[in-house]
Parts: C-alpha cells; structure tokens; sequence
C-alpha cells in the first residue's frame, strides 16, 4: 500500500513500493499525461513533478513518493487554465506525434519555475535528458523561451 | 524507365498536401490515372458513404483511411473536406482508419496522403455538396448554379435559406461517388493555403486520452513477450508450472517457439517475460552475417541484379574517371513509445486496436497468422508514438493477439519495452552504393553511374498476391506462416534504389542499377524516405567531389548540369538564406585543429515529389574527428501548400531527424542480433547538439501539391556530409560520421 497526493488529490493504491511510479500513475489512476519510454530514465517521455522537481517516473519507485506532492500534465494545467508552457506549446504548434509532448513540458516548467531569466544556452542544457524522435526541438525551445519571457 | 503517376485533372486544383507523409497504396502503381481519370482511393473505395456522411440533424462525418501519425494529416483532411463543404472545420468530425467503417486506402505511408487520399476526400465532399445543393434548387425551382453556401446554410439572391440540416433528408449517400463533379476553383479557397492549428495537439498538451497506450476497456490485462537471444534461436524447454507461478500471471502461452505470458499488472507481466525468458532453453542459430562484417558479407552472397534505368546522350570524351564507393549502416525507427496493441477476442472475432499505418494489409497477415478468415478481424486505428515507417506496430499487434487468445474474452494490451523495440523491430538496411563519372577536359560529366546494393526496404504486412506473413511471431510458430520472399518496388517511386536516378538530366549516360539481396539475415524494412536518403545523399556527395575536382564551386557546378527550373529555384533560395558565398573545395589542404565548412544538398524526393535545397554550415575537430552541426537552411518547393506550418513542421523535423541519421546513428549487433538496444547504446540527437534551423516555402498555388512529409532527410544529411567535405577537403565515405571514421578519413 502507497499513500500519495497526486494532482492535489490524496490517493492509496495496493501495489509494491518498489513499482516504478510511472505504471501507478497511468494504469492505477488512469493518469495519460506521463508516458512511458524507454524505461531506463534516457528518454524523458515519463518526467513528473515530484514536490515541484522533475523527475523520471520510470525509474522511481512508488514507496519514495510516500507524503510527497507529485504533480503530472493533468496537474499542470487545464485547457481552462492552462499554464503559460502548454499555451506556448499550442501557440508554437511544438509537437508532430506528441508522444514526448508531456515530459517536455515538465521538465520544461520545471526549469522556467528555477530559473526565470532562463536562457536559450540554459533551456537547451536543462532539456538534455528529453528526446524526441520526430525533431521539434527548435520549436519546443521557443515555446519554453517564450513562456518563460511571460514569467511562467 | 515508366513515368511518374499523374495526378487526375482534379488533383491539381484540390487539396494540398500538407504536412503529410501519405499514402503508399498499392493500387497507385496499376491505376497510374491518366490525366482527369479517377484517384486510384475512389477506384478501390466508390462509394460515396465510404467517405462522407451526413446525419439527418445535418452533421458531416467524413472518413479517411489515412492514419494519424504525428504529420498533422487529419488536420489536412479536415481543412480539404471544410473547404469544398463550405464548412467551418470544428464543425466537421473526421472519422480516421477502421477496417469496419472507413474506406482502405492501403497504407499511410510515401507522402502520399493528401495527393491521393486528399484528392478523394475532396471529390467526395464536392460531390455531396452539389447534391444538397441540387435539393436546394430543386425545391425553389432554380439552378444550382445560382446557390451559395455559407456556414452549412444554401441561400440564393432572393434571401431563401435552406440549412444542411434542411436538405439532408432528401439527399442520399448510399451511392457510388459522382467522379465528375467539379471541385471549388483553388483561388476562392480560404481555408487550404492556411496554417489551421493542429486539431490533435491541444489533447496532447493536456495530457486527455489519445494514444492506443491510454485506452484502458474494463478488465484489460497486460501482455508480454518472452523473447530468445536471437533472431534464429528455437524454443527447447521452459518450466511452465514455474513461469505461472510467477506475481500476477495469470496465462502463460507457448506455441512454437513463441512464449508470452498475460498478467494483472503491466511491470508484472514486462518482469515476468523476462524472467521466462532468462530461464527457458533456447538453441541458437547460426551468426550472422557468418561472423563477418555487414558490407563483407553484402558483396559475398547472390544479389538480383537490375538496370532500371538508362539514358543515352552525346557525351564528349572522357578524359578521367572518378570511382567512388559510399556506405551506410543499419539505423533504426527509435520511436519515443516502443510498439503498442490492444487485442480481444469474443466468441471468435478478434479486434486489435493500433497503431498500424495500414489497418487493412496488418488485417490480412494477422488472418494467415492466425489461420482464421479476414472478415473476423476488425483493425482499429488508434494514434501511437511517431513510427517514421515500419517498425513494430504491426508486429506487436500479432503478439497481442496470440496472447488475448489466452485471456478468456478479456482485452490483452502488449506494450513493448524500448529494447524490444530495437532488437526486434525492422531496421532500415545497410547499403552500398557504388558510383562512376566520366569528365571531360574542363571537368564536365560525361556519364554517370549509380549501383545500389541492399535488402529490402519494404516488408510490411499485407503484400498482394504473397506467399507469407510479415508479421514477426508469425514465423515463430508451431505452425510458422513464414516471411513472403521479398522483392524491390519498381521505379519511380522505387524502394531500394529509390532517388539513385539523378536529378542531373545534363549528364548523359547515365545508369542506375541494383544488387537486391533477398535474404536478410537482420529483417530489415521500410525507415522514413526508404533508399531515397541514401541515394540522394550519394548523389550530392559524388557531384561535389566532381566539382572540386573541376576546380569549381559546388553550387555553379550544380547548376549547369540541371535542367528543372524548380530544383535550381531551390537551390538559389537555400544559398540566398544561408548568405553563403560557395567557393570551390580545396582538396586535402594540411589539417588545422577545428575546420569549418559549408555544404549543400539538393533533392526532388521520389524524382517525382517535393524539391528541397539545404545548406548545411558545420565544424570539425580534427583531433577527434567530431563534427559539430552549426546550422541548416532550407528551401522547399511542394506546390500548392495546404497547410503551411503543417509542412515547414515537416520539413525542419526532418532536418533534425537527418542531422541525427547522419552523424549518430548506426546499429551493432552480435551473433545473434541487435545489441543497441537503448538509448545509450543508440544515442539520438539530444538538444544541446541542436543546429540552428531555419527554412523557406517557395508557395506555387497554381501547381498541385507535393508530397513532402520526407523531402529534407537526404538533402541535410548531404549537406552536412558536404560541410565536412569542404571543411577537410577529405571524404568521409561512410554514414553515420562518427569522430572515428572522421578520424580515419582525415589520416588517410
């Protein structure tokens, strides 16, 4: 039994403590934000919020996220109020099959809310660990720089 | 050589393709229409309800057999269908790819969606416009001729206003489609030609249900492969009692040398395949490749040889030759999200959903897998991460269903882990790609040569008239339904060989021939642009080396040995962006530390599609030999443009999907299969390594539309092969240009 707020929303669920976060949060609570890749913390698609840092959900096992605020896409924001990085995404049209789409915008928030001045040399550093397949980086790095000169 | 497949009449006023990867239809090649005959999707799918349907309260549904795949294509399908409907698009429901309930249209695959699948779609909605409106002047005793619509509503110059809605119980679609109806003149579009945001993205922002990963029907239970240690391995024993006995399992199914196991939990069912797999006995085959290298082994077994193509011409004397032979390893799809299925069984009839870009073909493999008649399969389409062409999709799709079998009516979702996905998806083939010219006393060409050796470049599922089933596990059974021999596609679109013709139409004597290598010891199959990124890519780095050796600049030399207007607009627009002054290339000059060079690439896609120019600037450490890509620019030509962020999209995803192709990317194995099977082991382009991107559409309203969803991979790749070539002055003959073969051509 793991005993967690997710989304602001306390919940139980009878699994092993040691079961990767990711298979809790999208098979227990029908979460489909985060997504699983690689499994193996290379590719980014998993990133949550784990009391506000990103993390890879694919390799954090459940137990460790006992009293702790975890916070998916779903969390982020809403298409009635968004937060700033999905309007930016949208307004940049930053994705093709959006598979990657949501861990990008974690980590991309996640990095925003660290540092708000944050620059181009800075977001492309802070993004290593997400990868995308189809190749719309140059555009999730200006929806990331654009919400960020909002103050995101 | 035959001729390229012409669009109907029609075709040039409609559609536009977009952002699209399209459609590969195996019926495009035989129906090659004949100026303003019908698109070969009407020919396969007449009926008008096939593609359009309208609800007795007016509501349009329309129906595509093209498939989502992260192109933006059924953003373009809606813009097409809107636009001849007179429709706002939100008010439109775009049904996509089911083998119950949309027309098949093969495969989504080719860039060929919005100019086939698009000019259907659109004759289709212009017909079902004109019979509304036919009702409309029928009850005012008018013309259709002197109706407007606006908003869904018919109204002539006497204020009278009939809804769809209105007319739609008078109108019906149960018959086959009018193909003479006239489409909208293109210049009184207003929504084709416009960037319409993509309909799919905002649910993906938000994190709503979209993938075929995010459906979860009641009591689903989850699947998993236990997989051998090699491709050719055999299933000896596994401990049945043991592997049931594992958490959560609740089926374990072998048959052959297939072994999958169903159970509660999703970790459960991926940890308990491993371990089943890790205990049983497996006898493996032979190595691959006998031990040898890949290009070794290439050259030393039958090949099919070919001439597919032949020009003569009054070629002066040659006074030299230049020979050259370039090569490219194995690379792969790598999509973000491995492979995914969702398969049920009730009373006999099975439905998978996926992600497949052909629902119909992945039907009639999965019906001789499974010995059981197609009509008691239905296929669904549901989106999945990227696929870029062939990869697991279809296959996964199998070891669902043969592990749903086994789950007693419940619904089996099989999600591969990423290394299953890089062990056991298809690959794009290793080539060689030899290549001769002759030059003339002041280095112009005088003949050209182009031999291609590969494997294929197409085995999905659902060859017409083949023996076999290209669906993995298929292979694997007691009863194995085994691979169909594999066999080239013809020109112009071509697989193996495609884009080896030049585009050089200057150059006489030229020859383009393949050595098809039918067994393949690593099944390989269709990556985005199959041979083209290739082909192309040797033929930009052959004519640069044969304009330095002129003693000319890449780009003049270019030019005058091109004879379409619309590549040499291409290539001035990409230099004019990239401000890049080209000078000849100086050859092997003493090294200094880091060199910086830039370098172009220029390609029609197909010899028949989408014409795209790419200057490519880059820096060489020589002392590593690692190649830094600094910036790209393009400039495309697709036609008529139906959506144009949709395809700048396109176009810049493919720069950096190239970029990636191009300096990273090589699969290893080892006796017995792949081994890079992570992301470590197979890195990508990661966003430090970032060039800058930047791209130009040359828009030509008054041309029909293009496919483009793959024209800029071979012109980066070339062009940043390029930039090393005028950086060093030294080629580096073999794809991907790691630091290591940098090196070793720098010290050659």
């Amino acid at each position: 039994m793991a005993k967690l707020t997710v989304n602001g929303r306390g919940v139980e669920v009878d699994v092993d403590p040691a079961t990767p976060l990711i298979y809790v949060l999208r098979n227990d609570l029908a979460l489909n934000g985060p997504k699983l890749g690689c499994g193996r913390a290379q590719c980014g698609a998993c990133t949550v919020h784990l009391d506000g840092e990103a993390i890879r959900s694919c390799q954090f096992p459940v137990g460790e996220a006992e009293g702790r605020r975890v916070t998916t896409l779903e969390g982020l924001g809403t298409p009635e109020r968004p937060h700033p990085l999905q309007e930016a995404f949208l307004a940049e049209q930053a994705a093709q099959c959006g598979y990657c789409t949501s861990g990008m915008i974690m980590q991309g928030a996640a990095l925003i809310q660290a540092r708000p001045g944050i620059t181009e040399a800075e977001v492309l550093a802070g993004m290593e660990g997400n990868l995308c397949r189809c190749g719309t980086q140059p555009r999730v790095v200006r929806a990331v720089l654009s919400a960020a000169r909002k103050g995101a | 050589m035959p001729g390229p497949a012409p669009l109907s009449r029609r075709g040039l006023g409609l559609a536009a393709a977009a952002a699209g990867l399209a459609i590969g239809f195996r019926l495009d090649a035989p129906a090659r229409a004949a100026e303003g005959e019908v698109t070969p999707m009407l020919l396969a799918n007449p009926r008008l309800d096939t593609w359009v349907r309208l609800a007795p309260d007016g509501r349009i549904t329309v129906r595509t057999g093209r498939v989502e795949l992260g192109q933006g294509v059924l953003t373009a399908m809606r813009q097409i269908a809107a636009e001849e409907l007179d429709l706002d698009p939100a008010a439109i429901e775009v049904l996509s790819a089911d083998t119950d309930a949309a027309p098949n249209e093969g495969f989504t695959a080719g860039s060929m969606s919005v100019r086939y699948g698009g000019e259907a779609l659109g004759v289709a909605c212009a017909d079902l416009r004109a019979s509304l409106l036919r009702v409309a002047a029928e009850a005012w005793g008018t013309e259709p001729s002197r109706l407007t619509v606006a908003d869904a509503t018919i109204q002539d110059a006497d204020g009278r206003r009939m809804t769809y809605g209105e007319a739609a119980g008078r109108v019906s679609v149960a018959r086959p489609v009018d193909t003479s109806v006239r489409r909208k003149d293109p210049a009184l579009g207003r929504l084709v030609g416009t960037s319409l945001p993509r309909t799919d993205l905002p649910a993906k922002v938000f994190g709503q249900q979209v993938f075929i990963h995010d459906l979860r029907p009641e009591g689903m239970l989850f699947g998993a492969v236990a997989r051998p240690p090699g491709y050719a391995a055999r299933l000896l024993s596994f401990d049945e009692a043991a592997a049931r006995a594992l958490p959560g399992v609740v089926a374990v199914v072998r048959d052959g040398s297939f072994l999958g196991v169903v159970a509660r939990r999703e970790e459960q069912a991926r940890e308990a395949a491993r371990r089943i797999a890790e205990a049983a006995a497996w006898e493996n085959g032979d190595p691959l490749f006998g031990g040898k290298g890949v290009f070794d082994h290439m050259k030393g077994i039958d090949a099919e040889e070919k001439v597919l193509h032949r020009t003569a011409g009054d070629a002066q004397g040659s006074v030299r030759a230049h020979r050259v032979e370039y090569r490219r390893g194995y690379q792969a799809h790598a999509s973000i999200g491995a492979s995914c299925a969702l398969a049920q069984w009730e009373g006999g009839r099975l439905t998978v959903w996926s992600h497949t870009q052909g629902p119909f073909p992945l039907r009639t493999d999965l019906a001789k897998a499974l010995r059981v008649e197609e009509a008691s399969i239905r296929v669904v389409h549901a989106q999945g991460s990227g696929c870029y062409g062939h990869n697991g999709a279809d296959d996964v799709a199998l070891d669902a269903a043969l592990l749903a079998r086994a789950a007693g009516g419940r619904p089996v979702r099989v999600h591969w882990t990423h290394e299953e996905e890089m062990a056991w998806e298809p690959w794009s083939s290793a080539m060689i790609v030899r290549m001769e010219a002759g030059l003339g006393f002041d280095g112009t060409p005088t003949s050209w040569t182009h031999d291609v050796r590969s494997f294929s470049h197409n085995t999905r599922p659902g060859q017409p008239g083949a023996q076999g089933c290209n669906l993995r596990s298929a292979w694997m059974l007691e009863r194995p339904v085994g691979p169909p021999v594999s066999t080239d596609a013809p020109l112009p679109a071509g697989a193996a060989a495609r884009n080896a013709v030049p585009i050089y139409a200057g150059i006489p004597n030229q020859r383009v021939s393949t050595h098809f290598l039918k067994e393949a010891p690593i099944r390989t199959s269709a990556l985005r642009t199959l041979g083209g990124y290739f082909n192309a890519l040797c033929g930009d780095l052959f004519i640069d080396e044969l304009a330095a050796l002129a003693g000319k600049d890449p780009v003049s030399y270019r030019l005058a040995n091109l004879r379409d207007p619309r590549l040499a607009a291409v290539l001035h627009r990409a230099v004019e962006l990239a401000g890049w002054t080209p000078e000849a290339v100086r050859l092997s000059p003493a090294l200094e530390p880091v060199m910086t060079g830039t370098g172009i690439g220029l390609t029609r896609y197909k010899n028949t599609d989408c014409y795209v120019a790419v200057v490519a600037r880059a820096e060489v450490d020589t002392r590593s030999g690692a190649v830094r890509p600094i910036a790209l620019w393009a400039a495309v030509d697709a036609g008529r443009v139906v959506n144009p962020d949709g395809l700048r999209n396109q176009i810049e995803g493919g720069m950096v999907q190239s970029t990636s192709w191009t300096l990273l990317e090589e699969g290893r194995w080892d006796a017995n299969r792949i081994v890079s099977d992570s992301y470590a082991d197979y890195p990508i382009l990661a966003f430090p390594s970032l060039p800058r991107i930047e791209s130009a559409i040359i828009d030509r309203p008054d041309q029909a539309p293009l496919g483009a969803g793959e024209g800029s991979q071979a012109p980066t790749g070339a062009a940043l092969a390029n930039a090393v070539f005028a950086a060093t002055g030294r080629r580096v003959p073999e794809i991907p240009l790691t630091p290591g073969r940098v090196r070793a051509a720098l010290l050659a």
